[in-house]
């Protein structure tokens, strides 16, 4: 269904100088699979993450997305999210001003109707944003604030899970989500994934710790190191990680 | 040095064609309000207060006079039942169009024409407060050729709830110069809103010069909001004026989205202790090259006297916003308290404003406080609600409204709201 054919990305950095993040990434991602990606800081887990998302700051210059065999390159990044991607941001912004309930309201509708759904009205939206925030552990008081403004670390992230169970994507992206949680949002966040495995529906979990595979159960585990997937396997692979660090990986890659 | 100063010829043409007054009083007014104007020319960017605003073109303008208009197609009421209104339809009171039934006992609301026969002593005190014409040449123009404006007294202790609504449409004649004066006095212990809205049919590149006067006695409270939302050919030049008496409270919102130039002159005077305002203002440019200019003073002249200044911007496009905030501390004015915000957002590489927060204090044991910020819209903001489905037009303007909720929930009247947010979403920003 996702898929990623020898993906080359750069961005430039503050001083304008032209720095490559990723050299020739390959995943392929089908329906129903969970598929996790560790590495150190800096091998461009992030960067993949974003890519998907369709966040402007970089350049891609060789290589393609695709899902279900359209590529996603040239879409904005509302226009993917409308093909049913979803990134879990590693951290989610403060938008004061801007009243969560109403925020999640206008997300839910605007993918409604670019899937020739009618809109669901001011009663049945409050009614299934309700149901699912008790899910994330969120008291409902958080609809009434403005998007994460003034929520802890652990509030963003279920608000960010909140927005995926929400949203029902096809391809759920979550960038270090487990980052920072403590041991109940680390579960809170698990749950609901595990809540929204399907046969239809993928999942792309990148994370710096095997911790979070204790819950979120992956079917392969890839490694990723210089902007390169330099191993794939199982989910022991993670136990191995944890174990002997990434150093044994190092040259690994083809360059 | 003296400079050779040319009355321009559309104002020379007015001042002909003026209809006799029917008042002596005002007709000896303006006949000096307009010598005063003659000597006094139009304002030069080399003066301070209109460094960043060039009102040279108005020189060699051809505005004229208006025609008598009395229909219109649909006539734009504030939603909500709960609000009484007088309409001015291409600078002529229109009667017909008019309705401000349902108002308490002794609450007077008609034009000025009217007022100045009916009320002459009430119109001829508040008319006879001489201005600045240094600061303010266009309201001795506005004198000089006062053709109509609304004219609101509510007695002492009297409590208006419906918003009155001074709906002013322009547009419906090429050139039209419209001057108008309002006049709202508050007796004490009284409370009333108004909601000033000025508007045009097409655009006709007009000219609307207006004058508000506003004043509270002890006690009374006032809320005055304006919406001007004129098509984007138009001038709107536009000067306030508000008067406070002890422990009298004044609140304004005011919505600034069209014309092509505007400038606002906000003067208010705390004359007397425990005095308070709150002064309050948006404004968003979208077209080309729209240029808005918003100058607020306030002198605090007694003690215990309170002001809050906020004053936020979107600006898009090559418009250019000024913003000058001045909030002027007498010798006498002990413990005053002052706030003075303006915050901008930038949306495009093109637009600017000019803004300049100013604080004279006099006396000595005060608080006041200040701060100005330009900025640009997130873009972390914008992407993280477009990765979420949200289209980018619709992305900006959830984010544009929350820069401005802070000044519109300002606003306490629900039918002005509403029309506020319907003429944002028509102005796309």
């Amino acid at each position: 269904m996702l898929s990623i054919r020898n993906l080359h990305v750069t961005i430039q950095d503050e001083k304008l100088q032209t720095k490559t993040i990723l050299r020739g990434v390959n995943l392929d991602v089908n329906p129903g699979e969970v598929h996790a990606i560790m590495g150190p800081n800096g091998s461009g887990k992030s960067t993949l993450s974003n890519v998907f998302a369709g966040r402007e700051d970089y350049t891609i210059t060789q290589g393609d997305i695709t899902l279900d065999g359209v590529s996603l390159l040239d879409l904005a990044p509302e226009e993917r999210a409308r093909k049913g991607m979803f990134l879990a941001f590693q951290y989610p912004v403060e938008i004061p001003g801007v009243n969560n309930m109403y925020f999640l309201k206008a997300a839910l509708n605007s993918l409604r109707k670019s899937r020739g759904l009618e809109p669901l009205d001011a009663m049945d939206c409050i009614q299934l944003i309700k149901s699912k925030i008790k899910e994330v552990g969120l008291d409902e008081s958080f609809l009434h604030r403005a998007v994460n403004e003034g929520f802890s670390g652990g509030e963003k992230k279920r608000n960010e899970v909140l927005q995926m169970l929400i949203l029902e994507p096809k391809v759920a992206i979550l960038d270090e989500t487990d980052s920072g949680l403590d041991i109940d949002a680390l579960q809170m966040v698990a749950q609901g994934v595990n809540s929204l495995r399907s046969p239809e529906r993928s999942f792309i979990v990148v994370t710096h710790y095997q911790r979070l595979l204790n819950y979120i159960v992956p079917d392969f585990v890839h490694v990723m190191l210089n902007g390169q997937i330099v191993k794939s396997g199982g989910k022991d692979l993670a136990l191995e990680l944890e174990e002997k660090g990434y150093g044994w990986l190092e040259g690994q890659a083809s360059v | 040095m003296s400079i050779a100063l040319v009355t321009p010829t559309w104002v020379e043409n007015l001042w002909q064609q003026k209809s006799v007054q029917q008042s002596a009083w005002l007709a000896a007014q303006q006949t000096q309000a307009y010598a005063a104007f003659q000597r006094r020319g139009l304002p030069l960017r080399r003066e301070e207060y209109w460094k960043y605003t060039d009102v040279g073109f108005l020189q060699s303008a051809d505005f004229v006079a208006t025609e008598a208009i009395t229909k219109i197609n649909a006539l734009p009421v504030l939603p909500g039942s709960e609000t009484s209104r007088l309409v001015i339809l291409n600078g002529q009171y229109a009667a017909n169009l008019s309705d401000v039934s349902g108002l308490p006992d002794g609450v007077i609301v008609t034009n000025i024409e009217t007022a100045l026969s009916s009320h002459a002593d009430l119109v001829q005190a508040e008319l006879s407060n001489t201005n600045d014409i240094k600061r303010f040449p266009f309201a001795s123009l506005n004198l000089a050729l006062l053709q109509t404006g609304a004219f609101i007294y509510v007695p002492k202790g009297t409590i208006v709830k419906p918003v009155i609504h001074i709906l002013v449409i322009g547009g419906m004649q090429k050139q039209a110069a419209v001057n108008l004066r309002h006049l709202i006095i508050a007796g004490e212990n009284a409370d009333v809103s108004v909601c000033e809205e000025y508007r045009s049919v097409a655009a006709e590149n007009d000219f609307t010069n207006v004058v508000t006067q506003i004043h509270a006695q002890e006690n009374a409270r006032v809320h005055c909001y304006k919406i001007q939302h004129e098509k984007i050919g138009s001038t709107h030049i536009a000067h306030t004026l508000i008067q406070q008496q002890k422990q009298s409270y004044v609140k304004t919102v005011n919505l600034s989205v069209g014309s092509r130039l505007t400038r606002e002159d906000i003067q208010v005077n705390l004359d007397e202790d425990g005095s308070e305002c709150d002064i309050n203002g948006y404004f968003a440019l979208s077209h080309d090259t729209q240029h808005a200019d918003h100058h607020i003073q306030i002198d605090h002249r007694a003690r215990h006297t309170t002001s809050d200044m906020t004053y936020k911007g979107v600006l898009d496009k090559k418009t250019h916003g000024v913003f000058n905030g001045m909030v002027y501390v007498h010798p006498d004015a002990q413990k005053t308290r002052s706030h003075q915000a303006n915050h901008n957002l930038l949306l495009s590489k093109e637009a600017a404003i000019d803004t300049k927060p100013e604080l004279e204090i006099y006396a000595d044991d005060v608080k006041c406080a200040h701060g100005d910020t330009v900025g640009q819209l997130n873009l972390e903001s914008l992407f993280f609600l477009r990765a979420r489905g949200i289209d980018k037009a619709e992305a900006l303007k959830m984010l544009t409204e929350a820069f401005a909720a802070d000044v519109l929930d300002k606003v306490e009247h629900e039918s002005v709201l509403l029309r506020m947010k319907q003429v944002l979403s028509e102005a796309r920003l």
